[in-house]
C-alpha cells in the first residue's frame, strides 16, 4: 500500500515536471538574451512572431549577468540578439568583441546620438532619470536644482536608492562621465552619508510612498506605471524632472545588438529592424513600459511627460564605464 | 569504497575553492579588500543579528518545549502542531509577509524578530525529543536533595539537555548566516547578501570569494564554539535501568496566562506570515507584472527537488555504508569529509561552483547538471544522516545469516537489506526534495537563465514589491513545505523505537 | 552425519594472533566449544561458516576441504547453518519466510511449505507462529525460528554463536533443551560456542575448554568435569579450591589434611577441592578441621559456604555446597572435612 502510494507520487511528479518543458520547435527563430523588462518583450514578441512568422526565444535575465555570461560564452553562445536596459552592459559586451554590424535599416530610424557611431548597436527605447518625492515630507521647492546637490548634509536622511542594481550605477556611469572622477566620489560619499539603500528601484518607489524616505533616485517608468495600474505605490508621490542638461536629467538608453556568433543572423537583424520600425516603436510605446521610444515617429500617451519636454545632458554613450563605476561604488562603501 | 572518496572529494571542493582563490590572491591584495568599512559594516550586521537570533531563537525554543513537554499545558497536542508550524513558512516567505504589512521591520530588530520567529523550531524540536527522552528520576533526586523549581531546571535539566540545544542553536546560527531572502526584504546588509551584491555586479570576481572566506571563517567558528560548550561530558544517562517519563509541573493559575501569550506567539510566527499571504491573494495579481506561469514553475521545481534529492541520496549511500559498515582511517576521513559543507552556506557553495565550472568545466556553466550537483552537495550532510540511519536497520549479521542459508553477496542484498533499507531511503529522500524545493540562493546563482523555480519566481516578484503577484507562489511554497514539516514534528514526539530484532 | 575436522588453524588480528595452531575433531553430534569471553571461540566459529579466511590450518566438512587447500569455499557453498547470538531473523520477513530462506526455489511450492512446518514442529512451535512477525515473538521464540531456519535446507553442520546467552535465566535452560532435542532429532552435526559452563555441559556430547586461542581439553562433560586435563580447566569448569600440597604414593599431605588422590602423582602439587566434596560439620567433629564462615550465598536450593581453614601458615579458603536446611551464619565457627579423591595437578610452585 505505502508502495503503491510512493509510485503513484513519484509518477505523478515526473508526469508534472514534463509538462513544464517545453517542445522543440522547427521553422525560423530568433534566440534573444534580454536584460530588459521581460514583460515588455513578452508583450512584443507576439507582434513580431505574428508579422514575421519568425518565433522568439527569449531568456531573461539582468544587464551585469546576461552580459558577462556572453563574454563568457563567447562566440559559441546561443545568443542571437542582445537586448540591454542600460548601456554599460552593451559597451562590455561590444569591447568584447562580440557585436556584428547593424543592417542600416535597422539603425536609420534611431537619431544618431541615441547609437554608437561604431554602428554595432543601437538605442531602441530611453528612460529618463527621475527623483520620485513624497510632498508632505519635502516641497518641491525644498527639491536640490542638480542631482550633484543631493549630497549636500541638507538632504541628510531624506535621499534613497538602490546602487546595488545596474539603473542607478548607469546613471553613476553618466555622472563620470559629466563631472569627472573626483566629484563623482565625492558626490557618492555625499549620498552614503544622506541615504538609505534599497535593493531595487520598485523598493525605492514603495519607501517613498509610504514616507519611509522622502526622496528617491530612480528612472521615470516605475511612477507611470504604477499609477497606471493601481497607485498603490505611488498615490503618495509626485515626479521631480532635472532640467538644464543637469546629469540628473540623465537619459538611459536600453541597447539592442546581434551577435557575431549568431546562429540565425538574418532573423537577429530582422528583429532589431522590428524593434527600431515605426510599427515596433509605436507598439512599444502603448505596452505597459510606458519608457521612451527612440523612433521620433512613435509617440508616447498623454500622461506621460513628453519626450520633447526633456532636457538630458549629452552623454557619449559608448564612454559610459561600467567597471570604474564599480570601483567607485566599491570604494564609496556601497558594495 | 572508491565511491565514498569520490563523493567527499566532491563535497569539499566549495572549501577548497574559497581556500584556493584566497591564496592565490596574496595576502597586500586580500588585506585591501578584505580591510574596508563597506565589510566592516557587513561582518558588524552579522554579527550582532547572530547573537540576537540565535539567543532569542534559545529562549524561544527551550521555553516553549518546556511548556508543551513539561507542564499541564492543556491541548499540548495540539500546541506542539501550531509551535512547529512555522517551519513550513520559508524565511523569506515570512519576511515578505512581514514587511508587506509594516516597515518596521526593516530594521535590526525587526531582522532578529523575524529570523528568530522563523528560525525558533529548529532549537525547539530537539529540546521536545530531548525533554521527552530525559530520565524524571535524576530530577526526583534533585527533589530529594532539597532543590526544585527554576534551581532543578538550571541545574538540572538544562545541562542534561544542553547537547540537542546546542545543536539546534548551532543550526539556527548556520541557517542565519547563509540567509539570503529574507534579510534582503527586510533590508538588512549582512555577509550573504554582500556576497550576492557583489556577485550581481562584478559577477564572481575577488571581492565576493573574500567575503565568502569570512562567512565561512564564521562558520567555521559557530562549530567550534558549538563543540566547545558540548564539552566531552556524558549527558545520557549513567547506569541501568528503565527511564522514567516525568511528571509534569502544575501550571495552575497562571494557566489561562500562558495560553494567552503561546496564542499571541502563534500569531506572530504564523498569524502574520499567513494572513499577509491570504490578503495578498484576494488583492490580486499586480497587472504591472507577468502573471508568469505557476504549472511550468511548479513543474521545474518538482524535477529539480527530485532529481537533486535523488542526487543526493545516491551520493549519500557510500559514505553511511562505509560509516556503518566498515572501520579505519580512511573511512574516518570519508565521513568527516561530508560535514563542513553541512556549515557552509549555500551562497558559498554556488559561488564557487560558479568559478570552478568557468575556470575548469565550461561546458557545465550555466547549466541544470551544475545546478543538481550544487543542490547535492548543499544537501548531502542531510542525506547521509537520513540514509546512515536507515542502514542501521541492515546489520551486517544478517547478510551472514543469508550468506551461510545460500546467497550470494549480490542476492543477499537484494533479498535481505534492499527491502530493509528502501523505505528508509525513500522517505530520506523525499525530505532532501522537500528542502530542495524551497532552495532560494544557490538556486539564484546556478540556475541556467530561463530556467525558475516557485522560490526564484516568488523572489523576483516579492523583491520588485509585486506582492499580490508574489502571494501564490507564497503559498506552493508553504504546501511543499507542509509534508516535511509534519513528519519533523512527528518524529520528535515519537516513542523511542523499538528493536528491530525484537525483544531481548 | 558429516564430521568437522579443523587442523592447524591459525587466525590473527593485526598483532593478536586469536586462533593459534587449533585442532578440532567434530565426529557427530553436539560439541560445545566452552571458554571465556575473548578466548577466541567466535572467531573458530566464523572460520568455519566461512565468513573469515584463516592465515594457515584447513578445515574439512565431511571429506571436502572448505579451506586452507587453494581458494576457500564461500558460505554458500559450505552447507553450514548458523544461528547468532541474537537470532538475527529477517524483520521484513515473516517466520514462514525466515524458515523458507534457504530453500532454493522451492519454498514458494507446497514442498517448501511442508518443510517450514516440519521445522516448525522440530523447534516445539505452534503451526500458527508461521504468519507472525519476528518483532511479535519472544526472544526464546525467535532463537528457535533461528534454529529452524538454519536446519530447514538440511546443512551438513549446524554452527551457533552463544545462542541462549541473550535470553532471560528462566528461558535458558527450556530453549537450550528444546534446541538439542531438535538437533538430535535431524541428527545434523553441531557446534555450539558459548561461555556457560551449564549449557555446555548439559547439552553437548563431547565438550571443548578453549583459553587464549588454544584448547585445553576436549573431552565427554563426564570426563571434563571429573577428569580435567589441568589446574585452569578445573578451576573454570565447576569451581574448585586450589590447595597446595605434597604428593606420594596416592595420598597428598596437605593444610587440609592428609587426602587420597585420584590418579598418580609424585612431589609438589596443587589439589582441586570441589565443594560438593567438602562437608559441613559441626566444629569440634573428629576428623573435621576447625573453619570460620567468611561469606554465605544462599540460592534456595542450596548454599555455598566460603570458609577460612584455622591452623594454617598461610590462609586457606574452601567452598563448600550445604542444603538449605543447615546453612551456617558468616562469623560462626564449624568443621570442614574433605570427602573422596581429590584430584590433583603438578605444581609448578617451589615449596
Amino acid at each position: 500500500m505505502k508502495r503503491t502510494i510512493v509510485l503513484s507520487c513519484l509518477a505523478l511528479a515526473t508526469a508534472i515536471a514534463g509538462a513544464g518543458c517545453s517542445k522543440d520547435d522547427d521553422g525560423p527563430k530568433v534566440v534573444v538574451y534580454n536584460a530588459q523588462h521581460e514583460q515588455l518583450l513578452e508583450e512584443l514578441a507576439p507582434k513580431f512572431e505574428k508579422a514575421t512568422g519568425i518565433e522568439v526565444e527569449l531568456r531573461n535575465g539582468p544587464d551585469s549577468e546576461l552580459a558577462a555570461q556572453l563574454i563568457q560564452e563567447g562566440n559559441a553562445s546561443p545568443a542571437d540578439v542582445f537586448l540591454t536596459e542600460n548601456t554599460p552592459a552593451m559597451s562590455a559586451v561590444e569591447r568584447a568583441g562580440l557585436l556584428a554590424p547593424l543592417d542600416a535599416k535597422a539603425t536609420d530610424p534611431i537619431p544618431a546620438q541615441y547609437r554608437p557611431s561604431s554602428g554595432l548597436w543601437t538605442g531602441f527605447v530611453a528612460r529618463s532619470t527621475v527623483l520620485v518625492y513624497n510632498p508632505s515630507l519635502i516641497s518641491e521647492a525644498e527639491l536640490p536644482a542638480s542631482i550633484m546637490d543631493l549630497a549636500d548634509p541638507t538632504y541628510a536622511g531624506k535621499v534613497s536608492f538602490s546602487p546595488t542594481g545596474a539603473d542607478f550605477q548607469a546613471i553613476v556611469a553618466a555622472v563620470l562621465d559629466l563631472e569627472g572622477e573626483d566629484a563623482t566620489t565625492a558626490w557618492l560619499a555625499g549620498l552614503k552619508a544622506n541615504g538609505t539603500t534599497y535593493d531595487g528601484n520598485n523598493v525605492v518607489l514603495e519607501a517613498v510612498n509610504s514616507g519611509e524616505s522622502a526622496i528617491g533616485i530612480e528612472y521615470h517608468y516605475y511612477w507611470y506605471r504604477d499609477q497606471a495600474e493601481s497607485g498603490d505605490n505611488s498615490d503618495n508621490s509626485e515626479l521631480y524632472f532635472f532640467g538644464n542638461q543637469d546629469p540628473g536629467a540623465f537619459l538611459s538608453i536600453s541597447g539592442a545588438g546581434v551577435l557575431k556568433g549568431a546562429d540565425h543572423p538574418k532573423e537577429a537583424q530582422e528583429f532589431v529592424e522590428f524593434l527600431t520600425s515605426e510599427s515596433g516603436q509605436q507598439a512599444l510605446a502603448d505596452s505597459y513600459a510606458l519608457e521612451y521610444p527612440l523612433n521620433p515617429a512613435a509617440s508616447l500617451p498623454a500622461d506621460v511627460k513628453p519626450f520633447s519636454e526633456l532636457q538630458p545632458p549629452t552623454v557619449a554613450i559608448s564612454d559610459l564605464d561600467g567597471d570604474q563605476v564599480v570601483e567607485l561604488l566599491t570604494e564609496a562603501g556601497f558594495l | 569504497m572508491l565511491l565514498g572518496v569520490v563523493v567527499a572529494t566532491t563535497s569539499l571542493l566549495p572549501l577548497g575553492f574559497v581556500v584556493v582563490s584566497t591564496a592565490q590572491l596574496g595576502g597586500g591584495e586580500a588585506a585591501d579588500l578584505l580591510f574596508r568599512p563597506r565589510v566592516g559594516d557587513l561582518v558588524w550586521n552579522t554579527t550582532r543579528l547572530l547573537v540576537g537570533g540565535v539567543t532569542l531563537s534559545v529562549v524561544l525554543g527551550v521555553g516553549c518545549a518546556w511548556l508543551v513537554v513539561r507542564t499541564d499545558l492543556p491541548l499540548a497536542g495540539l500546541w506542539h502542531g501550531v509551535l512547529c508550524a512555522p517551519l513550513a513558512v520559508p524565511a523569506f516567505v515570512n519576511g515578505y509577509g512581514w514587511v508587506s504589512t509594516t516597515h518596521a521591520v526593516q530594521s535590526y530588530g525587526g531582522a532578529v524578530l523575524v529570523v528568530s520567529l522563523s528560525y525558533y523550531p529548529l532549537v525547539y524540536l530537539p529540546t521536545v525529543a530531548a525533554l521527552r527522552r530525559l530520565d524524571s528520576s535524576v530530577e526526583d533526586v534533585a527533589a530529594s536533595l532539597g532543590i526544585g523549581g527554576w534551581s532543578s531546571f538550571l541545574r538540572v535539566v538544562l545541562p542534561a539537555i544542553s547537547p540537542a540545544v546546542l545543536g539546534g542553536a548551532l543550526l539556527v546560527g548556520l541557517h542565519l548566516l547563509g540567509e539570503y531572502g529574507a534579510l534582503q526584504l527586510l533590508n538588512y546588509p549582512t555577509l550573504t547578501t554582500g556576497i550576492l551584491d557583489q556577485y550581481r555586479t562584478t559577477f564572481n570576481g575577488p571581492r565576493a570569494t573574500l567575503l565568502a572566506l569570512v562567512l565561512v571563517v564564521f562558520c567555521l567558528v559557530l562549530l567550534g564554539l558549538e563543540l566547545l560548550a558540548r564539552g566531552q561530558r556524558r549527558r545520557s544517562r549513567v547506569g541501568s535501568g528503565v527511564a522514567r517519563t516525568a511528571s509534569r509541573h502544575r501550571l495552575g493559575s497562571a494557566t489561562p496566562a500562558w495560553v494567552l501569550g503561546l496564542v499571541g506567539f502563534a500569531a506572530l510566527t504564523l498569524g502574520v506570515p499567513l494572513v499577509s499571504l491570504v490578503r495578498w491573494l484576494v488583492r490580486g495579481n499586480s497587472s504591472s507584472l507577468p502573471q508568469g506561469d505557476l504549472g511550468a514553475a511548479l513543474g521545474s521545481t518538482l524535477g529539480l527537488a527530485i532529481t537533486g534529492g535523488l542526487l543526493a541520496t545516491v551520493a549519500a549511500l557510500p559514505v553511511a555504508w562505509l560509516a556503518v559498515r566498515h572501520r579505519g582511517v580512511l573511512v574516518t576521513v570519508v565521513e568527516r569529509a561530508v560535514y563542513p559543507a553541512n556549515a557552509l552556506p549555500g551562497i558559498v557553495v554556488a559561488l564557487s561552483l560558479v568559478t570552478i565550472s568557468i575556470r575548469v568545466v565550461p561546458a557545465l556553466y550555466q547549466t541544470l547538471p551544475l545546478l543538481v550537483v550544487g543542490y547535492a552537495i548543499l544537501f548531502l550532510p542531510r542525506a547521509v544522516v537520513g540514509v546512515r540511519s536507515t542502514l542501521e536497520l541492515a546489520p551486517p549479521v544478517l547478510d551472514d545469516v543469508a550468506t551461510s542459508l545460500g546467497c550470494t553477496r549480490a542476492g543477499a542484498a537484494r533479498r535481505v537489506t534492499l527491502p530493509l533499507v528502501l523505505p528508509g531511503l525513500a522517505a530520506s529522500m523525499a525530505l532532501v526534495s522537500l528542502a530542495v524545493g524551497t532552495e532560494l540562493t544557490a538556486t539564484l546563482l546556478l540556475s541556467p537563465i530561463g530556467t525558475s523555480t516557485l522560490a526564484t519566481e516568488f523572489w523576483s516578484r516579492a523583491s520588485a514589491v509585486a506582492y499580490g503577484a508574489a502571494a501564490p507562489y507564497a503559498l506552493a511554497l508553504i504546501l511543499l513545505s507542509v509534508p516535511a514539516t509534519w513528519l519533523l514534528g512527528r518524529a520528535a514526539v515519537a516513542p523511542a523505537r523499538t528493536d528491530p530484532k525484537g525483544p531481548a | 552425519m558429516t564430521g568437522l575436522r579443523v587442523t592447524g588453524l591459525t587466525k590473527s588480528f593485526g598483532a593478536v594472533r586469536v586462533l593459534d595452531r587449533v585442532d578440532l575433531d567434530v565426529p557427530g553430534g553436539i560439541t560445545a566449544v566452552l571458554g571465556a569471553s575473548g578466548c577466541g571461540k567466535t572467531t573458530l566459529l566464523r572460520l568455519v561458516a566461512g565468513f573469515l579466511e584463516p592465515d594457515a590450518g584447513t578445515i574439512r566438512l565431511g571429506d571436502r576441504v572448505v579451506a586452507g587447500e587453494g581458494r576457500p569455499v564461500p558460505p554458500r557453498g559450505r552447507r553450514t547453518g548458523y544461528v547468532p547470538q541474537e537470532g538475527a531473523l529477517f524483520p521484513h520477513l515473516d517466520v514462514a519466510a525466515n524458515i523458507a530462506f534457504g530453500l532454493g526455489r522451492s519454498r514458494r511450492s507446497a514442498a517448501g511449505r511442508a518443510r517450514v512446518a516440519e521445522m516448525l514442529d522440530l523447534v516445539e512451535l505452534p503451526r500458527a507462529a508461521a504468519s507472525r512477525q519476528p518483532h511479535q515473538l519472544s526472544g526464546g521464540q525467535q532463537q528457535r525460528v533461528a534454529l529452524a531456519r538454519a536446519l530447514a535446507p538440511r546443512p551438513d553442520l549446524v554452527l551457533l554463536d552463544e545462542p541462549f546467552s541473550s535470553l532471560d535465566a528462566g528461558l535458558r535452560e527450556e530453549t537450550g533443551r528444546a534446541v538439542a532435542r531438535a538437533l538430535r532429532a535431524t541428527e545434523a552435526t553441531a557446534v555450539l560456542v558459548t561461555h556457560d559452563q551449564g549449557e555446555a555441559l548439559s547439552l553437548a556430547d563431547q565438550v571443548a575448554v578453549m583459553a587464549d586461542g588454544r584448547f585445553l581439553q576436549v573431552t565427554t562433560p563426564t570426563n571434563v568435569y571429573l577428569d580435567p586435563a589441568s589446574a585452569a580447566v578445573a578451576a573454570f569448569v565447576g569451581h574448585a579450591a586450589l590447595v597446595p600440597a605434597i604428593a606420594s604414593n596416592g595420598r597428598a599431605t596437605s593444610p587440609l589434611g592428609e587426602l587420597p588422590l585420584r590418579g598418580v602423582r609424585e612431589g609438589l602439587v596443587l589439589l582441586a577441592v570441589r565443594p560438593e566434596q567438602v562437608a559441613v560439620t559441626a566444629k569440634d567433629d573428629p576428623g573435621s578441621l576447625a573453619a570460620e564462615v567468611l561469606e554465605v550465598s544462599f540460592f534456595g536450593h542450596d548454599a555455598t559456604v566460603r570458609a577460612r581453614v584455622a591452623g594454617t601458615d598461610e590462609p586457606v579458603e574452601v567452598t563448600a555446597r550445604v542444603p538449605a536446611t543447615g546453612v551456617p551464619q558468616p562469623g560462626e565457627e564449624i568443621g570442614v572435612r574433605v570427602v573422596g579423591d581429590v584430584l590433583a595437578f603438578a605444581s609448578g610452585a617451589t615449596a
